[in-house]
């Protein structure tokens, strides 16, 4: 890859060890090999998370995936399993863990400051114990990811203190962002009116399940 | 929607807890034996259990919440999750299950399918009305209530542990039933199947809880004449009747979304409905989350 004489900087390795330090003692010692029931709480309480994968030449790929508090089951201490909701049918995930069995959770509870992040490796599976617990609406996903867990800890708080994400004034955000139809009408390049696009892609949303 | 507190978490058996839930303020809503309410989880789960406590407190609603190891997410939240002192949302009592006036009674119970009966036995053996309690489990630490049970019903009150003694005969219990008996039964599929080989339909009063797994012909499109306000909904063949009429502004409450809660009822007043609830919907009404049309067009009361 050549870079742009405008490109920032490179740091090299070596010296972002020697800048930051090493982690404290404490920092390593919180980092778990199960999933035990403090993190079983947080997880029985997220709606969201985001999962990174990465392809066999290891370029990555993070997507979010979201359903009612609980919606990722704890099999046992050692194993997750997440349903695949219906979504953009991309699937990258799946083609990633394929090919690379490397996951990154990061969940996140509305109201609480602290990320859980769960590292581990990946598979696709359709066993029917599995799936019948994460049936909603009468609708039961067809596949389920689960998550072999190496490694689990809390994350603090500071990146959610900072962006002021469960503050409901930052909602106000929201306001500064044009409308998801004048977006894909710009993106997608088609001559439509953004209102009407907006209503297809509302009514596109009434189907969650 | 009333509001109660945990006011106490009880294990009562090895897998089921016993909730008694206070009244935030005032009094709860009155019911009878068999009703039974939604309660609103934290995790934004909705579930139905049968009220087991005594309808004469107004103050408190006591229900019985088994693990199940399959959870989608209530029991175990229930179980694992809940803690007393947290406020939770329960709905008005329904009922499906009510108490026909009989003068004597026959109940089968199968686990945690106790629930219902016990307010009903208490309910029958107060009147001084006879009655038999027949109550199977796997072995007596997996049946809640068992002791209880025993000790104010005495010998009305038969437990089976299908571990040591294996299934009862309901056909010889059928046998020797009085012709004026009514039975009334609630426990897993096994048992209301079993139920419904050996008694009469017209004596029998079942509830189950969960949906009976049935075969319906493929869900094929129909409209829905909302006739207050005279809209026609489209419900295409993949979506409910309570999702569409929810997306055309008419909504609904619902609850199970599986047809045994009865959250969703709607009065028929035109066309045939196709009846897919567990619940058996009265004459000239319908279950919108599961019940779809046999003929193209119905009309609502809505």
């Amino acid at each position: 890859m050549t870079h742009a004489p405008t490109r920032p900087r490179r740091v090299s390795p070596k010296e972002v060890l020697a800048r930051l330090g090493q982690p404290e003692p404490m920092i390593r010692a919180k980092v778990k090999d199960r999933i035990d029931g403090y993190f079983r709480h947080f997880i029985a309480h997220s709606p969201f998370l985001m999962m990174a994968t990465a392809d066999a030449a290891g370029r990555a790929d993070c997507s979010p995936r979201g359903d009612y508090p609980g919606f990722v089951k704890v099999l046992d201490e050692h194993t997750l399993a997440l349903p695949d909701r219906p979504g953009n049918k991309i699937a990258d995930s799946f083609r990633n863990l394929a090919e690379n069995d490397g996951v990154g959770l990061c969940f996140l509870v509305p109201g609480v400051r602290e990320v859980l992040r769960v590292n581990g490796s990946g598979y696709v599976t359709d066993e029917p114990d599995v799936l019948v617990r994460m049936r909603t609406e009468a609708k039961q996903p067809e596949l389920a990811i689960v998550v072999e867990v190496a490694e689990a800890y809390f994350h603090c708080g500071r990146a959610l203190i900072r962006s002021r994400l469960w503050d409901p004034a930052s909602q106000a955000l929201a306001e500064g962002m044009p409308s998801l139809g004048e977006i894909a009408a710009a993106q997608f390049g088609v001559d439509v009116d953004p209102g009407l696009l907006e209503q297809v892609l509302e009514d596109g949303y009434r189907k969650l399940y | 929607m009333q509001q109660t507190v945990v006011e106490h978490i009880d294990r009562i058996a090895e897998d089921v807890v016993a909730l008694t839930l206070r009244a935030a303020a005032g009094e709860l809503a009155p019911w009878d034996p068999g009703a039974h309410i939604d309660l609103s989880l934290p995790n934004w789960l909705t579930r139905q259990y049968s009220l087991c406590g005594d309808p004469a407190d107004r103050n408190a609603y006591r229900v019985a919440v088994r693990y199940d190891p399959l959870s989608r997410g209530g029991s175990e939240y229930v179980h694992r999750f809940l803690r007393p002192g947290r406020a939770l949302g329960v709905s008005l009592p329904r009922n499906h299950f009510p108490l026909v006036p009989a003068p004597r009674y026959l109940f089968l119970a199968g686990g945690i399918g106790i629930t219902p009966l016990l307010p009903m036995l208490r309910a029958v053996a107060a009147a001084g009305l006879p009655a038999t309690l027949l109550y199977v489990g796997p072995s007596m630490d997996r049946m809640p209530f068992a002791g209880e049970l025993r000790r104010s019903h005495g010998d009305r009150v038969h437990l089976v542990e299908t571990k040591r003694q294996g299934r009862p005969d309901l056909g010889a219990l059928a046998a020797t039933l009085e012709a004026d008996a009514l039975v009334y039964c609630c426990g897993p599929a096994s048992m209301l199947a079993a139920a419904e080989a050996a008694f009469p339909a017209g004596r029998l009063h079942t509830e189950r809880f969960q949906p009976a797994a049935r075969t319906f012909g493929p869900d094929t499109a129909f409209e829905a004449v909302c006739a207050r306000s005279g809209d026609t909904v489209a419900v295409p063949a993949d979506e409910s009747l309570l999702d569409a009429l929810a997306h055309a502004g008419h909504p609904l409450p619902s609850g199970c979304r599986e047809g045994v809660c009865g959250s969703c009822e709607v009065a028929v007043l035109d066309g045939a409905p196709e009846h897919r609830d567990d619940i058996g919907a009265p004459e000239g009404r319908m279950y919108a989350c599961v019940s779809r049309a046999l003929s193209p067009r119905l009309v609502l009361d809505l």
